[in-house]
């Protein structure tokens, strides 16, 4: 559950908004010690901008709580004073002989956070980030390092998954609890040991949380005795209505037996129930098995995201690591409202054209087809960092006049993060485009692919910025159109490089 | 903030956190006192302006006596990371 404040910018409101803080920090899973530790970094920052930011003039702070399975991050945005936390570092011996106390409270901050990451984004405001991990018990610490139902074809996906027979034997299918979160982490710890891609799988509290605040549902399938059979889930989206079809396992002892089959057709049907308009699957490209069993249940490929992880071993399987993992997104509509944009832009029409087409059956046109709607004049841009992955993704929620301006700014200020790579989402339909996509190859970017339902419940334009060397021969795709958009991002890529060299 | 006070001493309990916001509350009271008293037991944290406060009274000219009570394990951590723990007297400031 997300949450947003929005404050006047006065010494008086900062109680409120780190009880405020403390309160959802513990509400998400924290110890209450770590929870004042995000509430105390809260309220130096806040005093800091009330007294230096706005000192006696009127202001607002925005304050941004967001939630993943490993991590909390507080995004805090106010629209004061220019200030450069860089140039006040405190020291302690200029503190204790002359009373110099520069630089407290960020010290205080860091201290108290796992990561405290500054943006300037010079107009468009400033921002303060604060992360804390979640500690928890991994499950791999407590249980033996082999079990004796463990065969040595663990595979990273299961081999079961185009099996389209009945599930031999007594099984019992039900939907996931928190309850069942233990079980779930031994289920994956002794079906892929070290190498499930998912890092959070192997933390059962973690597990927990996420089902108990729903940013997950799924199925678990038992056997007679009530043991953990298989496990599959969808996670869903925090700002649309789709999900992502993100965690599957079946014990190795219970597979081939149509369990995956069974455990997917009920998760679409749940899906449904739950109001999602689509399903999405990240399908590796170190190999194509994902793809084949994601065809199988219809879901059509729709992009290419490059180096969405880092390095990865792959246990048992007949392939090498690469440097970077990537990922074919395919796409699973689950309603017949789905509005294809007016305006795609320039340089991809025929290839988003030709993957809008894998979804005829789902598509419709809007009526009054044609002009296009007002610029709306100012730029959003929204910023997600993730830390785990060094990548960043930026939404733009609107596209205006000042897109240019307010990339630049927002670029700027994430320079010196060095991530590996920057996904930038721009809002397909509702404007023209064209020359946002071109602005964006001129910095570097090359096209990912149709990213639908993604934001709002609106398709968007899929663009990458990949700042390691990439081996295109090490990404296999399996339908067409996935080929197609292999083909074009290989293309700009190696255009990006020349133009670079 | 629960507040009790004679000539020389103020004694304080705080209702809340010790920020900023308490600080300029029991300086309006401390006044020219010598011996200043803080409870916190109602409090989750002590922020690096409370810190910065109480060094400042303590090391001071005509320096305030400043007694803690019930401290919040978080101070102790905030005043390592200032560098301060080993300043402090804290066998005589933090009261049992």
């Amino acid at each position: 559950m997300e949450a947003h404040l929005y404050l006047e910018a006065r010494l008086q409101m900062i109680g409120s908004a780190t009880d405020f803080t403390y309160k959802w920090c513990v509400n998400m899973g924290f110890e209450q010690a770590v929870a004042a530790r995000m509430a105390l970094a809260v309220d130096e920052i806040l005093t800091d901008i009330v007294l230096y930011a706005f000192k006696d003039e009127t202001g607002h702070i925005e304050i941004w709580f967001q939630y993943t399975f490993s991590e909390i991050e507080i995004i805090i945005q106010e629209m004061g004073e220019p200030f450069d936390p860089e140039r006040y570092v405190y020291d302690a011996d200029k503190a204790m002989k002359e009373n110099n106390f520069e630089g407290a409270s960020l010290e205080s901050v860091r201290c108290m956070t796992d990561q405290f990451i500054f943006l300037n984004r010079g107009k468009d405001g400033k921002e303060f980030r604060l992360v804390k991990r979640f500690e928890s018990a991994d499950i791999r610490d407590r249980l033996p390092e082999k079990y004796p139902e463990q065969k040595d074809d663990n595979d990273v996906h299961d081999d079961d998954k185009n099996g389209n027979s009945a599930p031999g034997g007594d099984y019992l299918l039900t939907p996931v609890t928190s309850e069942d979160a233990e079980d779930i982490a031994k289920l994956i710890y002794r079906s892929y040991k070290y190498s499930y891609s998912k890092e959070d799988l192997y933390f059962p509290r973690r597990i927990e949380m996420a089902i108990r605040h729903e940013y997950k549902f799924g199925t678990i399938v038992r056997t007679a005795a009530g043991g953990p059979a298989g496990y599959f889930a969808v996670i869903k989206s925090t700002d649309s209505m789709i999900g992502e079809v993100g965690e599957a396992v079946v014990s190795p002892p219970y597979r081939k037996r149509g369990l995956m089959k069974i455990m997917m057709e009920s998760l679409i049907d749940m899906s449904r129930q739950r109001g999602l308009k689509g399903l999405f699957g990240e399908a590796l490209t170190a190999h194509t098995f994902s793809q084949k069993v994601n065809r199988k249940f219809d879901f059509r490929s729709t992009a290419l995201v490059i180096a969405k992880s880092s390095r990865r071993t792959f246990k048992g399987m007949d392939f090498r690591s690469t440097e970077n993992v990537s990922v074919v997104i395919d796409f699973l509509p689950l309603t017949r409202r789905w509005m294809k944009p007016a305006h795609l832009p320039e340089p991809y029409t025929d290839l988003l054209n030709t993957i809008y087409d894998q979804f005829k059956a789902y598509l419709y046109r809007r009526s009054a087809d044609g002009s296009p709607e007002d610029d709306p004049g100012k730029t959003n841009l929204d910023l997600m960092i993730h830390h785990e992955k060094n990548s960043a993704l930026i939404i733009a929620r609107e596209v205006g006049n000042t897109f240019e301006l307010s990339c630049k700014r927002l670029f700027r200020s994430i320079e010196e993060l060095n991530l590996t790579a920057i996904y930038f989402d721009l809002p397909l339909g509702r404007i023209p485009i064209s020359s946002s996509v071109e602005y964006l190859k001129k910095n570097g970017f090359i096209l990912a692919g149709l990213m639908p339902f993604y934001h709002e419940e609106s398709d968007y334009l899929r663009m990458q910025k990949i700042m390691t060397d990439i081996e295109f021969d090490a990404i296999h795709t399996f339908s067409d159109v996935a080929g197609l958009i292999k083909k074009t991002v290989k293309k700009e890529y190696d255009e990006s490089r020349k133009e670079q060299a | 903030m629960k507040v009790e006070k004679n000539k020389h001493k103020l004694d304080v309990i705080l209702q809340g956190d010790f920020n900023l916001n308490a600080v300029r509350q029991i300086s309006s009271l401390l006044k020219d006192r010598t011996e200043l008293t803080i409870d916190l037991i109602n409090a989750r944290f002590v922020t690096s302006k409370a810190v910065i406060y109480m060094h400042g009274l303590m090391y001071a000219d005509s320096p305030v006596t400043i007694k803690i009570k019930n401290p919040p394990k978080i101070f102790f951590e905030l005043l390592k990371a200032l560098g301060l723990h080993k300043m402090w007297n804290l066998e005589e400031i933090v009261q049992p």
